[in-house]
């Protein structure tokens, strides 16, 4: 029998600095093998361990079409990323997973797709974002609205600089500063700037409670239909495989049948999931 | 293969006996006035005439309060090595003996969630280690209420043997291949239970049952159906106002498995382990994030996923409800919270 508990070994082996508290960590798996068969969805995350602090629940940044590694896009909040945050590149930590359902691909294909994110929020879309842009043409129209704090806060800069060639690109901050010519506002305010038709587009979410619910709702004025509004929801996935019952929503665990849902699967939770 | 056997009373101490050289007997024990499902180290120590059930449910030693998931070395900043306890725990063999039938189907829905989903590997390589001999109770607590929930005071499975008191002997009725070979392997102690006997035993269930009538016994299906449909109702805020959120109904309930995870490093720092404890999700920290986002900040929403854990969710994902009626939340509760008046007025709503 597996031992489900039991992380296996990565190794750090780049860091990057996208905000004063958010950095993108590359991992590999020190055994090759185990890294060439690590197979996982955009969307589904995975048990970090830094050993003597813990374990947290991180979902994956990278695209599953690299295959060497996989990135993990964290903000420094709470005991165990603190302590990952001062590790050097070649550092050893655990890693379980990949866990979860990850996003729907299949059911994107041929349609239009729109991206919002809120924060850090936009980590796992990243994952989604590449993969998609790695089969551009199986795709219609691609748009991506992004809040964050402020200018500083903007995850993966230069990254959605690239991606404004296949992208529609809008990008809001709650408060700005000298540097800032864009939007200002909470990522709602986007919708004013945007066209979409909901008849074809599927909308696919991540950010803070506050924010998917208020886009959620904007959704819905604006005709979507509940299961073309996707969420990627964050609640405390301990042991990952559906036991501890720290994740659960009414009837579902976040961290095995989530977490992604779409705002009609979240209707049937009994209890509110945003 | 008879299906029953008799074990004259005077035999019981020998069959306990038996099993001490290979097995760690448990057994339902007094310890400082109270009863507790502890280690038996020999049969006079055994209280079988207990009324109710030990104040925790033996899924305490197949899933410990406290358990270390695995200890580790760092040994150099890239290289971690890690040891799995399991071979350890693998060399354990036990023996339930006086368990009660509620409490042997309490471990009947903990294997739908630790074994058949997705298989903790600690909970199953003790639960496979286990013989369980559980003895029908004859004095249920006010508290009880295995009528209503359909385990007991006869149960129909997950026992290796299933003994009851027909005053000149135990009546043994054979749950399993396991159940099977004890029988075989000890024909000294047991003999051939005639019909009289199963009437005997029979007829002693029914007392059992006739003593438990005052609960009332409703349809579960009745109970979903209503439960499902006043998830908003005010009745909540009550219960959310008297519960103390001090978890001790989850940490007593049979069917409860909630944990929390954390590593600890000895002086060293480079020898930690990471243990699992014991959680409750009455517990304000349950469902907190790092961030710091609560998503169960009101007590109401707390008492409400323990009961909807228990009497909804379940029978949704297990087909079955989550609770086993041995009315330990209602006899430990500090608030005097009876979880059987809130189903009470869930089917009467």
């Amino acid at each position: 029998m597996e031992n489900l508990y039991i992380p296996n070994i990565a190794i750090i082996i780049e860091t990057r600095k996208e905000t004063p508290d958010i950095k993108t960590f590359r991992l590999s798996f020190k055994d090759r093998e185990f890294q060439r068969k690590f197979i996982f969805k955009p969307g589904q995350f995975i048990e970090l361990s830094v050993f003597g602090y813990g374990e947290a629940p991180f979902s994956i940044s990278s695209s599953p079409n690299q295959h060497d590694y996989f990135e993990l896009t964290i903000k420094r909040v709470g005991n165990v990323t603190s302590a990952l945050f001062k590790l050097n590149n070649g550092s050893a930590v655990g890693v379980r997973g990949p866990f979860g359902n990850g996003f729907p691909i299949q059911e994107l294909e041929n349609k239009n797709i729109l991206f919002i994110g809120g924060g850090i929020g936009l980590a796992p879309l990243r994952s989604l974002i590449n993969f998609v842009l790695s089969g551009r043409e199986k795709y219609g129209d691609l748009t991506l609205m992004y809040g964050a704090r402020t200018p500083k806060d903007i995850v993966f800069k230069e990254e959605i600089e690239t991606w404004r060639k296949h992208i529609d690109v809008h990008l809001t901050v709650d408060v700005g500063d000298e540097t800032w010519k864009g939007t200002v506002g909470v990522v709602t305010v986007l919708f004013k700037e945007v066209d979409v038709d909901p008849k074809d587009t599927i909308a696919v979410m991540c950010g803070p409670p506050i924010m998917m619910h208020f886009v959620t709702k904007e959704l819905l004025k604006l005709g979507f239909p509940e299961n073309q509004i996707i969420l990627s929801l964050e609640r405390l996935m301990k042991c990952g495989i559906g036991i501890c019952g720290h994740c659960n929503i009414g009837r579902k665990y976040v961290c095995k049948h989530g977490p992604v849902f779409t705002y009609k699967e979240t209707k049937d939770f009994l209890e509110s999931a945003i | 293969m008879d299906e029953y056997a008799l074990l004259p009373k005077k035999n019981f101490d020998e069959l306990v006996k038996r099993f001490t050289n290979s097995f760690q007997i448990y057994g339902p024990t007094e310890k400082d006035g109270k009863f507790s499902f502890d280690i038996i180290s020999d049969p006079s120590e055994l209280r079988l005439d207990i009324s109710g059930v030990p104040i925790l449910p033996p899924k305490k030693i197949l899933f410990p309060p406290e358990e270390v998931l695995f200890t580790y070395e760092i040994i150099s900043n890239d290289n971690v090595k890690i040891n799995d306890p399991l071979d350890e725990i693998k060399k354990k063999k036990q023996v339930f003996i006086g368990i009660r039938p509620c409490d042997v189907q309490g471990l009947i829905l903990l294997d739908k969630v630790l074994m058949d989903k997705t298989p903790d590997p600690y909970y199953v390589t003790r639960r496979e280690n286990t013989i369980i001999i559980c003895i029908t109770c004859d004095n249920p607590a006010e508290y009880c209420f295995c009528n209503f929930t359909r385990s007991g005071p006869l149960i129909k499975k997950g026992f290796d043997l299933l003994l009851t008191d027909i005053e000149y002997a135990y009546f043994v009725e054979i749950g399993s291949k396991t159940g099977e070979n004890i029988v075989n392997s000890n024909l000294d102690l047991f003999q051939k239970a005639s019909k009289e006997d199963l009437t005997k035993r029979n007829r002693k269930i029914h007392e059992i049952e006739e003593k438990m009538s005052k609960i009332r016994s409703a349809n579960l299906d009745e109970l979903y159906q209503k439960i499902t449909s006043i998830f908003d109702s005010s009745l909540w805020d009550e219960y959310g106002k008297r519960c103390l959120a001090c978890g001790k109904c989850n940490f007593t309930c049979p069917t409860c498995r909630c944990f929390d995870v954390y590593d600890e490093l000895d002086l060293t720092l480079k020898k930690g382990k990471r243990t699992r404890k014991w959680d409750s999700c009455h517990f304000l920290s349950f469902t907190q994030v790092a961030g710091g986002e609560i998503f169960r900040k009101e007590r109401t929403s707390r008492v409400k996923q323990r009961i909807y854990d228990k009497y909804c969710y379940p029978v949704d994902e297990f087909g079955s409800i989550f609770c086993v009626g041995c009315g330990r939340c209602i006899q430990v509760c500090p608030a005097e919270i009876d979880v059987r008046e809130i189903l009470k007025k869930i089917i009467g709503m």
